[in-house]
């Protein structure tokens, strides 16, 4: 066949590749816009992550009434109070409370609070002209007997305070960073070892050659395998959870830093390895003296730069079992609350970024 | 001549690739003799100090040093024969990172226990000699920078002070001064022929030229296409015999 009709049946080839690819991979670039009213909610809410949320402010009295034996809790000295009827009471009993000096017309509740500080409402009320208010409340036999009863008084004005949702996100966060740290930690140790055994110039003879050929196979094998397969292994395995995501993303920094690690080895320069191996030096004291100080800045720099790496990988691991913010943003993704979504991915964005340019300056200085 | 110091016989070495490095190369060394070893790149100078000490390991042939037959040890036999062999190299061979005065150190590594070594302790009396063999090489203040931050002269100063700490009976110089500028070349050979001197240390130097070599050499050796082709006096070396050693085209170039 002549050069011509060789190019002609190549560009065929790649027509009707490309053609059948378009059609198998359903492309229709109209969807783009004729179905964009769908993403529109989503890419708004997105834009407006729960960082801060309104909580109206309250004043708050306990009651000093006894429950279950325990002491009264003394009235404030100052400002709104509230007195009982009686000073102990038990389960079933009725108590008239009065309370005063709170804001006036206001809506208010009591509140019973148990010991982890979960509150069940027990009445409501509504202050009078003169911020003064009459309740009688029997007290219920649902009640424990460690707790407190509050006066909650609803005052006009509101406060600005971080969401409940950010305080999750940033706890998920640190996790996440704390995780990757881990997972890293795990993979130097393993690939540091690895990868001074599978450096083709610190192979000598039969049996040095054989280490490395099997160090090689198995930084290969584990490399390629997905570190999202390996959380899903890892989470059936110990459990859902950060653990499993240490595990994943060590196994797999074990791979990947094993390989820049032993190419950094590979690439020292060979003559002081010679000049002390000509002193009589033993093959330890030859890579304590000649390999490692030629390879200490290459291997801090990897090792950051996976950290930065792991940092990012551990929000996809995440979605699979593997625990810190990615379990978090799944969850938030899958009950669509896509506000809530919105600040877990914008504090991922941050964080990488901020991971991105630290680990560049580090990297900068140790090089 | 008595037993001889130095002794090689029918050196052969081919490299994996089939490149026949060294030919049957055999001669004696007496005790302090400064021979110089000359030819051209290729000629394999570089394989035959290697073989000495092996660094390379020979094919064929057999070699002495000091009544030892250095090709039929083993591992750690070879381990405390190069104690005794102090090696100079063209690139110095420094470990760039570390102090200078580390890098002389390191000169001692095959007599200092391992574990003292391996955490990077090293007793008084040997830094102390490490210091005092600076001082002999003139840069004493250069003991605590690392090495990379020292000229290439410098550099090759630190390289004879590692070797001096081996307080060696035969020194290897494979082409020290060939990085180096004329007059540095000059001052780095002249602390090798103080050695060589002062302390009867053996030497066998690589050089290129040839005036260096007439300058500091008792005894020049010829290697050509790895084949031993002039052994004698530096002074025996005509016009004749140089174009014999650097082909029929070759100039000789002084070195000042």
């Amino acid at each position: 066949m002549t050069g011509r009709g060789l190019r002609l049946a190549a560009v065929l080839l790649a027509v009707a590749a490309f053609a059948y690819g378009w059609r198998v991979t359903r492309i229709d670039l109209g969807e783009l816009v004729t179905k964009a009213h769908l993403v529109r909610p989503l890419v708004r809410d997105l834009l407006r992550p729960e960082i801060l949320e309104r909580v109206p402010r309250t004043q708050e009295v306990a009651v000093p009434v006894a429950l279950g034996g325990a002491p009264p809790p003394l009235s404030p000295a100052r400002g709104p109070r509230v007195e009982a009827s009686s000073r102990s009471v038990r389960v079933g009993q009725e108590v008239e409370l009065r309370g005063e000096g709170f804001a006036p017309g206001r809506p208010g509740r009591l509140v019973w609070r148990d010991a982890t500080g979960a509150p069940s409402q027990l009445a409501q009320f509504t202050t009078d002209a003169r911020g003064s208010f009459r309740l009688r409340v029997r007290i219920p036999d649902t009640l424990g007997d460690r707790g407190e009863l509050v006066a909650v008084v609803v005052l006009p004005e509101t406060a600005w305070r971080p969401s409940e949702t950010l305080r999750l996100v940033a706890e998920r966060m640190v996790e996440t960073v704390f995780l990757a740290l881990m997972g890293t930690a795990m993979g130097v140790v393993f690939a540091v070892p690895l990868s001074f055994l599978g450096a083709r110039n610190l192979a000598h003879g039969t049996v040095g050659l054989a280490v490395y050929g099997t160090s090689r196979t198995v930084l290969n094998v584990f490399r390629s395998v997905e570190p999202l397969i390996l959380a899903t292994v890892f989470a059936v395995w110990v459990g859902i959870g950060p653990f499993a995501g240490v595990l994943a993303l060590g196994v797999h920094s074990v791979a990947s830093l094993g390989k820049l690690y032993s190419e950094a080895i590979e690439a020292i320069d060979p003559g002081p390895i010679e000049a002390v191996e000509a002193t009589g030096a033993s093959r330890l004291q030859v890579i304590r003296y000649a390999v490692i100080p030629q390879i200490v800045p290459q291997f801090i720099a990897f090792t950051i730069y996976r950290w930065d790496i792991n940092v990012r990988m551990s929000t996809v691991i995440g979605f699979v079992g593997g625990g810190g913010i990615g379990f978090l943003l799944m969850q938030y993704i899958n009950l669509l609350l896509w506000q809530k979504a919105a600040t877990a991915v914008w504090a991922i964005t941050l964080v990488v970024a901020l991971m991105d340019y630290l680990s560049a300056r580090v990297r900068e200085r140790v090089v | 001549m008595a037993r001889p110091f130095l002794k090689v016989e029918g050196l052969t070495k081919v490299y994996p690739g089939g490149v026949r490095a060294l030919q049957d190369v055999s001669f004696e060394v007496a005790r302090g003799e400064f021979v110089v070893v000359i030819g051209l790149s290729g000629s394999g100078k570089s394989t035959l100090l290697r073989c000495i000490n092996r660094l390379v390991e020979p094919t064929a042939g057999r070699v002495w040093v000091d009544g030892v037959e250095v090709t039929a040890l083993d591992r750690e036999g070879v381990r405390r024969l190069r104690r005794e062999i102090g090696m100079i190299f063209q690139q110095f061979n420094l470990v760039r990172r570390l102090p200078v005065l580390t890098n002389v150190l390191t000169g001692r590594l095959g007599y200092v226990p391992a574990w003292w070594s391996l955490v990077n302790y090293w007793p008084p009396d040997l830094v102390q000699r490490a210091l005092d063999a600076l001082e002999r090489v003139g840069i004493r203040d250069k003991a605590y920078v690392r090495a990379d931050q020292l000229s290439g002269g410098q550099q090759q100063r630190v390289g004879i002070a590692r070797a001096l700490m081996q307080e060696p009976k035969l020194i290897l110089a494979d082409e020290p001064v060939a990085s180096l500028d004329p007059a540095t070349s000059h001052s780095v050979l002249q602390y090798v022929e103080e050695l060589n001197r002062r302390e009867g240390i053996t030497v066998l130097c690589s050089l290129h030229f040839l005036s260096l070599a007439r300058r500091y050499g008792t005894r020049v050796i010829a290697l050509k296409e790895g084949r031993l082709v002039f052994d004698g006096l530096p002074s025996e070396i005509d016009s004749h015999r140089f174009r014999q050693i650097y082909g029929e085209d070759a100039v000789e170039v002084e070195i000042a």
